[in-house]
């Protein structure tokens, strides 16, 4: 509850220093908006539909790309760690993969697809595979020998074994790797948005910087980590803490 | 006619010039030579060896996780081709299902095809009643102590009825007084229910007060050194005159450097 309470003034002080800093200094407001105009954008945006259309759009391009992703990293993840020749050649791309930003995909990926959702879609694949790849992989390779023994000894074997020892055990690590991807594929889908044509919260960013609207474009700024946190820290961070805790990993 | 034998009854299992080695570093490792023994049903044997001795693998060979590489390993007068519920397999560290309460890992070899009862539950209840832990049926395996867990590991190993109750330094990683309170336990346990039991250890004193038959697997690579079989009822006080002149041949033999190269005691 005292958090609760500091959290609040902290943010009310911020606040009032964006505004006192806008309204003292005269900054215009291509540069620096007050607070208030934000906040009026936020209200118009959401009363006119645009905004609302704008994250329904952008929520349904990252989920395509997302679960597309994790199709194919799951089943990768499985190949690299049953196959040691695939472990040592893709593996290692992979790796090197995982260093390029999503952003570097996006002239590749506007050849191929144009200024679609494909493209969008694309880059989200490329970016949020790799995280579920990897943790797919070493989950599966990490799961104690001596409890796939301990479930043979019982009489587990087959279907059985993989759906009461194998996957089981694979689940904390697992669930990191989801939680992982949804932030790398989050972070993909607004650079990628920003490129291509239709609605979308990247493509309202991006008008409003093409218009000089800057409350436009920390309204969406502020909606993209608004709904980065709900979904990484808030909705995947407590699995994550359910299953860790359910796991005896805490 | 002739009174029957106790040899001419078939051993539970069979070693037959067991050998076993594995290719390391594309340099062949023996780990057991020549191996041949016979356990028949309800006896307590313990294998007693200093670590890398091949003691564990013995327990591979008949849990089936591990083929010998040549000689065979008999169950019953078969083969063993791989691990069922007809042996089943304590380890050290517990192995409990950490995603599972403590009564669903009893019950779980229970949920397998060939014990499918819907009973699981029921069933695993009376096995947790029997190692007196009734009262942590719904608690989380990290909620237990290591004692409690090797209870809990030992009832979820007895549930299926096996007919070989395999052991792996079971107490090895408990304190000395969880340490002989489960080693009591044990004995009323196999008491009660007449499994045939090969438990590995690596303390004489443990082997001298469990076992009905002491094998020493020692050298490089394992053999069969020693093999006695002890009369002493139970419990047992470890200085009665007969256990005190098991214990020092026991020693003797395992003084013996030679056998020991690169053992680590």
């Amino acid at each position: 509850m005292k958090i609760t309470l500091i959290r609040v003034a902290f943010f009310i002080l911020l606040f009032s220093i964006w505004y006192l800093v806008e309204k003292l200094g005269h900054i215009p407001s291509y540069i620096l908006p007050s607070p208030l105009s934000v906040i009026e954008s936020f209200y118009h945006g959401f009363l006119k539909g645009g905004y609302t259309t704008a994250i329904f759009s952008s929520l349904i391009r990252v989920l395509i790309g997302y679960f597309m992703a994790l199709g194919i990293g799951i089943i990768t993840g499985i190949l690299l760690a049953r196959y040691y020749i695939l472990d040592v050649t893709f593996g290692k791309i992979i790796l090197a993969l995982q260093s390029i930003p999503s952003v570097a995909w996006v002239p590749l990926a506007l050849l191929w697809f144009g200024i679609t959702d494909s493209a969008v879609i694309f880059i989200i694949i490329l970016e949020a595979v790799l995280p579920v790849t990897l943790s797919t992989r070493n989950a599966m390779k990490n799961i104690p020998p001596n409890l796939i023994r301990a479930a043979q000894t019982l009489g587990s074997k087959g279907l059985h074994l993989y759906q009461n020892v194998i996957i089981k055990a694979m689940i904390p690590e697992l669930v990191t790797g989801l939680r992982l991807s949804w932030a790398f594929a989050w972070r993909a889908l607004i650079a990628g948005e920003l490129f291509i044509s239709g609605s979308g919260i990247g493509q309202t960013l991006e008008l409003g910087r093409s218009l000089a609207d800057m409350s436009e474009v920390i309204a969406m700024i502020t909606t993209i980590g608004v709904i980065g946190f709900l979904t990484e820290n808030i909705f995947f961070g407590t699995i994550e803490k359910r299953v860790r805790l359910a796991w005896g990993l805490q | 006619m002739c009174l029957p034998n106790i040899k001419m009854i078939n051993p539970k299992i069979k070693f037959l010039n067991v050998t076993k080695s594995y290719d390391n570093n594309s340099k062949n490792e023996v780990i057991l030579q020549d191996l041949s023994f016979e356990i028949y049903a309800e006896e307590f044997v313990c294998i007693l060896g200093p670590s890398g001795s091949g003691k564990t693998t013995v327990l591979g060979l008949v849990a089936g996780f591990i083929k010998p590489s040549s000689g065979n390993v008999l169950f019953n007068s078969k083969d063993i081709i791989r691990p069922d519920s007809s042996r089943t397999l304590v380890f050290q560290e517990y192995a409990l299902f950490p995603w599972l309460n403590i009564l669903d890992n009893v019950a779980f070899g229970l949920t397998t095809k060939n014990h499918k009862n819907n009973y699981a539950r029921e069933k695993a209840s009376e096995y947790l009643n029997l190692v007196g832990l009734s009262a942590y049926e719904d608690h989380s395996v990290s909620q237990l102590s290591g004692g409690m867990k090797q209870r809990v590991a030992i009832a979820r190993a007895l549930a299926v009825d096996p007919e070989v109750l395999l052991l792996d330094e079971p107490f090895g990683a408990l304190d000395q007084q969880t340490r002989e309170s489960m080693q009591t336990e044990l004995t009323r346990l196999m008491t009660k229910t007449k499994k045939t039991v090969l438990f590995v250890t690596h303390s004489v004193d443990e082997a001298l007060k469990l076992a009905d038959r002491i094998l020493i697997i020692g050298g490089k690579p394992g053999k069969l050194l020693f093999d006695t079989t002890i009369a002493a009822t139970r419990p047992r006080d470890l200085n009665n005159y007969q256990l005190v002149t098991i214990r020092n041949k026991i020693l003797d033999k395992l003084s013996q450097p030679d056998l020991f190269m690169g053992s680590d005691i």
